[in-house]
């Protein structure tokens, strides 16, 4: 442990910020030495990344690190707030960073494959900074690399449903960004400062209608990306149509970090907590509603991606709680979701791949063919479920506690709805289960086994999801840190103005 | 009239930002609405501008000495113009090339007619 803090006492957390942003702009260069190597340019990013954040936590579950860029005293310049909800997103974006990167080495074989790195280094370099810093301007040119990026990654393979989701989501993307970036303007207007620290502790003062107005601009702006109910039109048709490895990417990382955007706009800015009770009921609506349209759909891709809108609604309702125990449960089903969802995607990519169709009626008997894959896919179904052994048990389980704490027949109703968003989520990915293993299929149609580089972010995904499922209590410890940083403004304020 | 002329940038920006929001909604054609999202960004940006507008400013130099800092317009909003700026012509130059791609796959740019992926 000592050997740790030695370590860590000398990094830096913008590292984590310049390193692939650094390296994707050298990709281009390093092209003309050996277009081979390219490629693994993004694992070593992000290994490195995943190592500077681990060895990062223990120091920053002391304290938060606040890095000021340029020496600029704050509220001055911009700074970068480095706390446990900022640790805890930017190891999770390097774990799935660098996992999905190694699945990328051999998935990735068709188009120009030097941008597609490119894009993704960016991609993930505009998630970490957004979750990262601590002004708001730098927040919305940080969300901007990220919506960037993913809108050109969605329309990768160049055919027709790419390109229409590309457009599709480009348009709802940039009109959201232009309502963050007035919202941003109005505040700056108000307080003459950018700085979120700063905002928060004078908006204490301010009077309610002209904060108001602000706050429904950027949570409309931030909710496009994070694909709150009424705003989540793009999102079906991006996530099916990207590359597997990109879906696993905006599922599990890019609508996660616009949530993060949002809790953190909505809890540190504002510190509203007269209208959670709305965000309570809008979680709930966008839970049914993503369940019940996956409920229906034939397309495997489709279908996740609708799961992955309801396991949005169920994430707004934990942390709309507005207690302890539900942020941290909010918290804590991100992380499964990032995990599940992303190993659903990766297994899904090569198991569309091997069978050239996205119906869910093709995977019949793939279960004796491509035995791994068919078994990380079934972990990863069981895990969102959320049956025991897997993550997906202990994060949901805490969140019907947190509600069921509320006093109230209200939130008892609520959580009756919540489970009845389960049951559905049950029935619909138990059918695809089914299909796998029970069905037998036509012919002895040849299905090779996904690639090794394949297997082994499978492998690792599922092996997290099982060890954090069975020893939920090895990140209690900083889910609880991460929410009282979220909960508690007061002291956000006073580690950074001092 | 004297509301008028002194929130004469606010009233264009604000115009600008709708007639933008407006013809996003109602245009069919996916060009004009690549332009009122042009147009939706620049009234964004003239606002931005305008929340640190003084009427008459010089710019925030101090080239000689002499020279009052009140009369001197906040350098922080066109800063973040700028940025907003660059990324906009990013997110233009992109839509753009995507209504290209996309005219070569379907040979319209009415949007009524693209809609293979729905619900």
């Amino acid at each position: 442990m000592n050997e740790l803090g030695l370590l860590s006492n000398g990094v830096n957390p913008v590292l984590l910020i310049v390193v692939p942003l650094a390296l994707a702009f050298a990709v281009p260069l390093i092209g003309f030495i050996s277009k081979k190597i390219i490629k693994y340019i993004p694992v070593l990013a992000f290994l490195f990344n995943l190592i500077i954040a681990i060895l990062l936590i223990p120091k920053v579950l002391h304290q938060p690190i606040i890095v000021k860029i340029g020496g600029f005293q704050p509220p001055f310049g911009i700074n970068l707030y480095v706390g446990t909800v900022g640790i805890l997103f930017s190891t999770l974006i390097a774990l799935a960073g660098f996992l999905v990167s190694i699945y990328a080495l051999n998935y990735i074989k068709e188009g120009p494959k030097e941008k597609y790195h490119i894009l993704y280094l960016l991609l993930l370099t505009g998630a970490t900074g957004v979750v990262l810093t601590g002004d708001i301007f730098n927040l919305f040119v940080f969300f901007e690399i990220l919506c960037i990026s993913s809108y050109a990654l969605v329309a990768y393979f160049g055919n027709r449903a790419g390109i229409e989701s590309s457009i599709k989501y480009l348009i709802q993307g940039s009109v959201g960004s232009s309502l963050l970036l007035i919202g941003i303007g109005l505040l700056y207007g108000q307080f003459g400062t950018l700085n979120m620290a700063d905002i928060a502790n004078q908006i204490q003062s301010a009077s309610s209608p002209s904060i108001f107005v602000p706050m429904v601009l950027m949570i409309t702006g931030l909710g496009v990306e994070a694909a709150i109910f009424p705003l989540n039109a793009w999102l079906p048709d991006a996530h099916s149509s990207a590359p597997s490895s990109i879906s696993a990417i905006l599922s599990g990382i890019a609508i996660e970090v616009g949530l993060y955007a949002v809790i953190r706009v909505l809890f540190t800015i504002f510190g509203a907590s007269n209208f959670l009770m709305f965000f309570v009921f809008l979680g709930v609506l966008t839970l049914l509603i993503g369940e019940m349209s996956a409920f229906s759909q034939k397309n495997i891709k489709r279908m996740l991606a609708y799961s992955s809108i309801g396991q949005i609604g169920l994430i707004v309702f934990a942390v709309s709680l507005n207690t302890q125990y539900g942020v941290s449960a909010g918290l804590f089903q991100m992380i499964s979701h990032t995990l599940g969802k992303g190993l659903l995607f990766l297994a899904a990519g090569y198991m569309i791949y091997r069978t050239a169709s996205m119906d869910i009626s093709s995977f019949e008997g793939i279960g004796k063919k491509m035995p791994y894959t068919s078994l990380a896919f079934t972990i990863g179904t069981f895990s969102l479920i959320g049956l025991p052994p897997f993550i997906g048990f202990p994060s949901k389980f805490m969140i019907i506690k947190a509600a069921l704490a509320k006093e109230g027949i209200l939130f008892t109703v609520l959580v009756g709805l919540v489970l009845l968003g389960t049951v559905i989520e049950g029935a619909y990915f138990f059918r695809v289960v089914q299909v796998i293993y029970f069905k037998k299929g036509n012919g002895n149609q040849e299905r090779k086994e996904a690639p090794i580089t394949g297997l082994i972010p499978m492998f690792i995904f599922a092996l997290l999801i099982i060890f954090i499922g069975i020893y939920p209590n090895f990140i209690i410890k900083i889910l609880n840190s991460a929410a009282s940083e979220l909960l508690n403004k007061i002291d956000y304020i006073r580690s950074v103005l001092g | 009239m004297d509301f008028l002329s002194n929130n004469i940038y606010y009233i264009g920006a604000f115009g600008l930002i709708f007639i933008g929001l407006f013809i996003i909604l109602v245009k069919h054609n996916l060009i004009k609405v690549i332009i009122g999202i042009s147009i939706l960004e620049t009234g964004v940006n003239l606002f931005l501008i305008a929340v640190g507008y003084i009427s008459k400013g010089t710019a925030p130099i101090f080239s000689r000495p002499g020279l009052n800092a009140k009369n001197m317009v906040d350098p922080v909003p066109q800063a973040l113009v700028l940025t907003a700026i660059v990324i906009g012509v990013a997110v233009l130059a992109l839509a753009l090339s995507l209504a290209i791609r996309l005219y070569k796959h379907y040979g319209t740019l009415d949007l009524r007619k693209i809609k293979e992926q729905r619900w």
